[in-house]
């Protein structure tokens, strides 16, 4: 008899989010953690009196975390206290203009018109198209299993309008941007989110040009920092029995021919259960944790010829000041050529950008407890996207280097004189992010996304190739995200009840 | 019938050329960026 009924490799959002809603079904589940905290990239670390977040630092689409609660009989307010942000975001242009985009839509159509009065036309029709989007697919799209023809032919049965808004996965971030908006500043506004999929907006799909418009519906900051997130996934599947075990490092998934049985652990101890469900990046699951020697050919080919989703530094400064600043994210960019650029001139050549996009937010503002009294935080992604493997060096060696580049263009670009007020400053490498939350290269997003690597062609929650493993989080549909990865794990629970319910 | 099917498939394969060259360099990235992707597209479906 196995030990546990299910077990869930990683406590990303995907893999507690999964874990929970089979504990509530009468699962016994386990889930391991390598780390001592839980969360993976939603998640928060305490030093010196100040709390940051590791990575996720907003959510907004609530409905995926609505709907956890709902099917685990609980409110979500009960567990995870939201704190509204408005403005959604500052942005300052590469000529030093500010502006802000409030959360409602007919303030931000004034301010569209203050900028550039010929495209208020253009912004009611994206938010017209883009509104109506939201209210009749955002379900469909985000909670539907869609790995496989019959399954997508399904969604699009149930939802015959889906039909409309498909071509919008076939074009261009840049492409669906440039069609609603002229000016070269709102164009800006609205393509520098392609980065939040983790590709240019060239690359990036046009489906994406939508979460500015989403943003719209609100956006929040979870007191107590992003863990409060996981905490709370946690905390609900607890009351039904589940187990977490942090500082839980899996090495193998084991087989007994293509079936899973249960996992191996670092310090050579043994789990066994039918289910083993990985919240970790698809390529390490099937690479190092199943192993190519008891893979396919075919299937090795296929996993390998993922990439890696863009790493990205991350800066977290403690302050002895209120910043001036006006928003909880305020974005630092230049125009879409420019985002284009940057990927195309500096992250593919494995170089650092001197100048690029920076996104500084100020968790402090929602939730003024995350530091001692009169201090605040900033989490700052500085010249973004960055290579893992900087040309002819490695992050370890430029680390300093790339903390003074960080005070600098905080000190140009937002806030002169800031240095003086730093009270505590650490840099989170590509390299510190791969070592702390074994992402490999870095990747913040798991696997990359664009068209040829999303929905029918990401990874399957269930898997095809060993039975009884199930995938859960960013690299599966529908990627990286607060929203995403919780529906993700809505949808692997959904396949393992179905299969064993 | 086999000589128009050939000049059809040659006129379209002329046409995608043509598309191509007309198009400005970023489209030009993208589409060499997917179509590397294109021939792993059978395998992940599977995966």
């Amino acid at each position: 008899m196995a030990d546990y009924d299910a077990i869930v490799i990683g406590a990303g959002l995907g893999g507690l989010t999964t874990a929970s809603l089979l504990s509530k079904n009468g699962f016994k589940t386990l889930v391991l953690e390598q780390s001592d905290i839980i969360g993976g990239c939603c998640s928060t670390y305490e030093s010196q009196g100040y709390r940051f977040d590791v990575g996720a630092s907003i959510v907004e689409i609530l409905h995926p975390m609505e709907r956890f609660f709902e099917l685990m009989g609980k409110r979500r307010e009960d567990y995870i206290e939201l704190l509204p942000c408005d403005p959604i975001y500052s942005f300052i242009t590469e000529d030093g203009r500010r502006f802000s985009y409030p959360t409602d839509v007919d303030e931000t159509t004034k301010v569209i018109e203050s900028i550039a009065p010929e495209d208020v036309e253009g912004w009611k029709k994206f938010a017209s198209l883009g509104f109506e989007m939201i209210d009749r697919m955002m379900d469909a799209m985000m909670l539907s299993p869609m790995k496989t023809v019959p399954e997508a032919m399904r969604m699009v049965i149930k939802n015959p309008e889906a039909m409309r808004f498909l071509p919008l996965l076939m074009r261009t971030h840049q492409a669906v941007t440039r069609k609603y908006y002229r000016n070269p500043v709102i164009q800006s506004s609205v393509a520098f989110q392609s980065y939040f999929a983790g590709a240019p907006p060239e690359i990036g799909s046009g489906i994406f040009g939508f979460i500015a418009l989403t943003e719209h519906l609100g956006i929040y900051y979870p007191r107590g920092g992003m863990i409060s997130i996981p905490e709370g996934l946690a905390r609900a599947g607890e009351e039904h029995g589940l187990e977490v075990r942090t500082g839980r490092k899996v090495e193998k998934i084991l087989l007994d021919g293509r079936k899973a049985r249960g996992v191996l652990l670092e310090d050579g101890s043994e789990i066994t259960s039918d289910i083993v469900v990985s919240n970790v990046n698809a390529k390490v699951a099937y690479l190092k944790m199943v192993g190519p020697e008891n893979l396919p050919r075919w299937a090795v080919k296929a996993i390998s010829s993922y990439r890696h989703s863009m790493p990205c530094p991350m800066i977290y400064v403690g302050l002895d000041t209120k910043p001036d600043l006006e928003a909880h994210h305020t974005v630092v960019t230049g125009s879409i050529e420019a985002m284009n650029k940057v990927w195309n001139d500096y992250y593919t050549k494995d170089l650092i950008p001197s100048t690029a996009m920076s996104l500084i937010c100020w968790p402090t503002e929602a939730d003024p407890s995350l530091a001692p009294e009169g201090h605040h935080i900033l989490n700052f992604l500085c010249n973004a996207p960055a290579p893992y493997a900087p040309l002819g060096d490695n992050w370890d060696r430029i680390k300093g280097w790339y903390r003074e580049e960080a005070i600098k263009s905080l000190e140009r670009v937002v806030l002169p004189g800031i240095r003086d007020h730093i009270t505590y400053m650490e840099v989170s490498t590509p390299l510190d992010f791969e070592r702390r939350l074994l992402s490999p290269q870095g990747s913040i997003y798991g696997l990359f996304s664009d068209m040829t690597s999303l929905a029918l062609f990401r990874p399957h929650a269930r898997s095809r190739v060993v039975d009884g493993l199930y995938l859960t989080g960013s690299s599966t549909h529908l990627g990286g995200g607060v929203p995403t990865t919780i529906a993700s794990g809505i949808i692997t629970s959904g396949y393992i009840l179905k299969d064993r319910g | 019938m086999k000589n128009l099917k050939k000049a059809l498939l040659l006129a379209g394969l002329l046409g995608m050329a043509a598309a191509y060259m007309a198009a400005d360099d970023s489209t030009k990235r993208y589409i060499a960026h997917i179509g590397k992707q294109v021939p792993y597209l059978p395998y992940r479906y599977f995966i």
